[in-house]
């Protein structure tokens, strides 16, 4: 187990200086932030002025050493558009803001999704089972940023603010993004979790479960649905990580502050810092959560051995 | 300068405090109309400001936060025309100096008293001279006063409330050029560094910062030692909300009382639903196609000088484009078609003819400069060579009337025989062509320009040296009667100068002119008077919250 997690701490360190090393390059090569930074009247020498303030003159490997040097402590360098520290400035989008979001919609996506997809599985060609096929297509198809504004339109506008139309800081604040971030995953996750579900139901050691006597309930949630569960749990994993690298359609739809805004943002304002150091806390939310979903692996199926 | 404008601004502004006084002699009531001082008065914009600190960058978002806070020397009204700020007048003493009387008993934020330190300190930031001695570092300015106005060569105090610019030659404009520069606190500066002015903004405007969620809001508190009025409500935020759609339903749904940048097509539909109220000013943002008529020499030409040095051609293609066709189809009457280089809105602007739709006309212009052997294509061709505009569009950037104006306006010049040929690109790659100077010879774009100042010169500059969007130069005698209308101090002599240099630039046409854009707001019932200004920025100064 130990040796195992060093393993994957290691590769994990080097997934995470490849990630940050392309990026660093990649966004070099899209072109210069300084003639963002002045009037559209600037000639070049201002521009180069700009570019020397910013460091930006310096040698390609010059600069990429000092990157690599700083990185590790965190120093990303100041944001070009903001100049405050990149890492704080995302740090300030990704806590609370893309947490919250992003935990909520994942506990709302994983926490429906089971006992649908089992009431689907158990109720095959049913009534219930045709109602949660047709409700997870219908979500699937709905496009985020439409569905969140039916969402406002809806609770905000009709029901006079029952919820409010954008925002953060309050519960009443998250349901609606948290909603609509979760409606995609919520109807994949049921649909995974049924066909899951169909597979084991039809296994031998559900047939000896019953025939034992255990009850049915246990045989769904204690035998079945484990041995449903690895696809779902991989999925949700992967889900998180993109929830959590923030979730721009929402949080533009419902003025969200999150991370993916101020990501997106930084791209076509060639922010190089804020990029980076946004791939930087990604590239560390997917080493993490592919170390976690790996040991739930183990946890969920003893026969998946760590060693 | 001062003499007729100035008597109109004092009595403009003598009727401002009237107006305060009335107001605020029954706190409770405007206009008869009972009103909450203590309301909070919460404005959806569709973005964030990246800066405080004037001197990065006053760019129309960022200008609409940073003018609450901080306030320059020369103030602006609804209209456009200037007033006295933290000057109280200004002229000029013989040709190469202009005087600035300071307003007194004037305090930042935090205390510190404005006076003419204050003016020199910022000066010396403006023109990066000294910042050694102050000790405080240097930043990425959007613009550079040493390069722009390479003539001002000092400055000095005359007294504590007065302070005079020198420039090496006649400087007409410095009143709008030094004067719009919003004023940051000398001693705070010096003590806490630039960063702070960035961090904890300390000003002397009506409304002090007081906090900041980056990409959420800004909240502002009333300014209790305000040296004019204070203001009519105790509280002000800035909640961002970039969907247009998100901002309106927060509106229609009470948790915002003001819109900022309502697009054209829903003005219409909010102007009839009841407790809402539209109100629209034209703007300084100016869209155009650039096209690139520089010589060989000024840019990455492969050999070959713009194809669209002709003015002729220029012209050609500005009579085929159907502009209020564009104002009234894509931006429901929400705009302004103007044929003049400089914005309505500016000061010195003078109306010119408009370009008339005139396709006929324009084909005329095309084949008297040579394009005229249409091909099976219809595409006009000169000496084997084919009039074709290879247009760089720039979507997602400047609106969704930008981006339909585009494309409408290809196939306008297609029914005169150019073949454009669009290339939709990110804004930021159109900025790399530019910089580098990679446009194709028989390349253009779509932009828009905004400006500042007030004064018409920041327009009129745009030919001058070459820059990012200067790619059709001024040829000698425009450039000489431009240089004439910086050194003419005399305003009447020099208003005459930039009514005849505009009237010339349109006939010599540098850029095909699209449109002006107009800005709409949307305001619950509850506000009232607020009035859109021309400039950047929103005025809250006057405006009231009916008690609900």
């Amino acid at each position: 187990m130990s040796r195992f997690l060093v393993r994957r701490l290691i590769h994990g360190v080097v997934v995470v200086w490849g990630v940050v090393t392309v990026v660093f390059f990649l966004v070099r090569l899209t072109g210069d932030p300084a003639a963002f930074l002045v009037d559209q009247s600037a000639t070049r020498e201002e521009i180069e002025h700009t570019r020397r303030l910013l460091g930006l003159d310096r040698p390609l490997a010059e600069q990429y050493v000092a990157f690599l040097l700083a990185a590790p402590r965190g120093d990303f360098g100041n944001s070009i558009r903001d100049k405050r520290p990149a890492m704080r400035l995302v740090l300030e989008h990704f806590w609370p803001a893309t947490v919250e979001l992003a935990v909520a919609a994942a506990l709302l996506s994983t926490v429906l999704a089971v006992p649908l997809g089992v009431l689907s599985a158990t109720h095959k060609d049913g009534v219930a089972d045709h109602l949660s096929r047709l409700g997870s297509l219908l979500l699937q198809s709905m496009p985020g940023f439409w569905l969140g504004l039916l969402l406002i339109l809806l609770f905000a506008v009709e029901l006079r603010g029952l919820l409010p139309a954008y925002g953060f800081g309050t519960w009443r604040h998250l349901v609606l993004p948290a909603v609509a971030l979760a409606a995609a995953p919520l109807a994949q996750n049921a649909r995974l979790v049924r066909a899951g579900m169909l597979e084991a139901l039809q296994q031998d050691f559900v047939r000896t479960a019953r025939a034992k006597g255990v009850p049915e309930r246990a045989v769904l949630y204690r035998h079945a649905f484990k041995n449903a569960a690895i696809p779902f749990i991989t999925v949700t994993g992967l889900s998180l990580g993109f929830m959590l690298s923030g979730a721009i359609i929402i949080e533009t739809v419902f003025a969200w502050p999150g991370l993916g805004r101020l990501i997106v943002q930084a791209v076509p304002g060639r922010d190089f810092p804020v990029i980076q150091a946004g791939v930087f806390v990604f590239a560390l939310i997917f080493v993490a959560l592919n170390l976690l979903v790996d040991l739930l692996y183990a946890v969920v199926d003893p026969r998946v051995r760590l060693s | 300068m001062r003499s007729a404008r100035g008597v109109m601004s004092w009595w403009w502004m003598a009727a401002l405090i009237v107006g305060f006084a009335a107001a605020t002699a029954d706190a409770q009531t405007v206009d008869g109309v009972a009103v909450d001082a203590e309301a909070e008065l919460v404005v959806a914009v569709p973005d964030d400001t990246n800066n405080m600190d004037p001197r990065i960058g006053m760019g129309s978002t960022r200008s609409a936060y940073i003018r609450q806070v901080f306030e320059s020397l020369v103030d602006v009204d609804a209209q456009g025309k200037p007033l006295p700020g933290l000057a109280l007048s200004w002229k000029p003493v013989g040709d190469l100096t202009w005087e600035f009387t300071l307003r007194r008993g004037v305090t930042f934020h935090n205390g510190e008293a404005f006076n003419a330190d204050t003016v020199l300190f910022n000066l010396d930031r403006m023109f990066r001279k000294n910042l050694d001695r102050w000790g405080i570092k240097d930043v990425t300015a959007a613009t550079s006063f040493e390069k722009v106005y390479p003539t001002v060569s000092r400055w000095e105090k005359s007294g504590d409330y007065t302070v005079r610019i020198h420039t090496s030659e006649p400087l007409p404009n410095l009143w709008d050029a030094i004067g719009r520069e919003p004023l940051v606190p000398r001693e705070y500066t010096v003590k806490n560094g630039i960063e702070a002015l960035n961090e904890r903004p300390v000003g002397t405007g009506p409304w002090k910062m007081v906090v900041w969620k980056r990409n959420d809001s800004m909240r502002f508190e009333r300014n209790e030692s305000y040296w004019g009025s204070p203001p009519l409500f105790k509280r002000l935020r800035f909640q961002v909300i970039p969907e247009a759609g998100g901002r309106l339903a927060a509106l229609r749904a009470g948790q915002v009382a003001l819109v900022d940048a309502v697009p054209p097509l829903d003005a219409g539909v909010l102007g009839r639903e009841a407790g809402i109220k539209v109100v629209s000013s034209p703007q300084k943002l100016y869209c155009r196609i650039y096209l690139n008529a520089r010589p060989k020499d000024k840019f990455d030409s492969g050999g070959k000088d713009g194809l669209f040095g002709d003015s002729r051609v220029r012209l050609a293609l500005n009579l085929a484009v159907n502009k209020e066709g564009i104002v009234q189809k894509i931006f429901h009457g929400y705009a302004q078609a103007n044929a003049s280089p400089v914005a309505s809105v500016a000061y010195g602007y003078a109306a010119q003819e408009p370009y008339a739709y005139d396709v006929k006309r324009a084909r005329a212009l095309l084949a008297e400069a040579g394009w005229k052997d249409a091909g099976p294509d219809g595409v006009l061709r000169k000496d084997g060579e084919t009039l074709t505009l290879q247009l760089l569009f720039p979507a997602k950037h400047y609106g969704q009337g930008f981006d339909e104006t585009t494309p409408a306006v290809a196939e306008m010049l297609k029914a005169v025989g150019v073949q454009v040929v669009i290339k939709t690109i990110d804004y930021g790659s159109l900025l790399q062509t530019v910089t580098k100077g990679t446009l194709p010879y028989n390349g253009g774009f779509s932009a828009c320009r905004t400006s500042n100042n007030l004064d018409a010169d920041d327009y009129l500059r745009d030919w001058t040296a070459i820059t990012l969007i200067n790619w059709v130069p001024y040829p000698p005698e425009l450039a000489e009667l431009y240089r004439a209308t910086r050194r003419e101090v005399d305003p009447q002599k020099r208003l005459k100068l930039l009514a005849d240099l505009q009237r010339r630039v349109r006939d010599w046409a540098p850029v095909v002119s699209l449109y002006q854009e107009v800005k709409i707001y949307a305001a619950s019932a509850r506000v009232l008077h607020f009035v859109p200004l021309t400039d950047l920025h929103m005025d809250f100064r006057g405006v009231a919250l009916r008690k609900p």
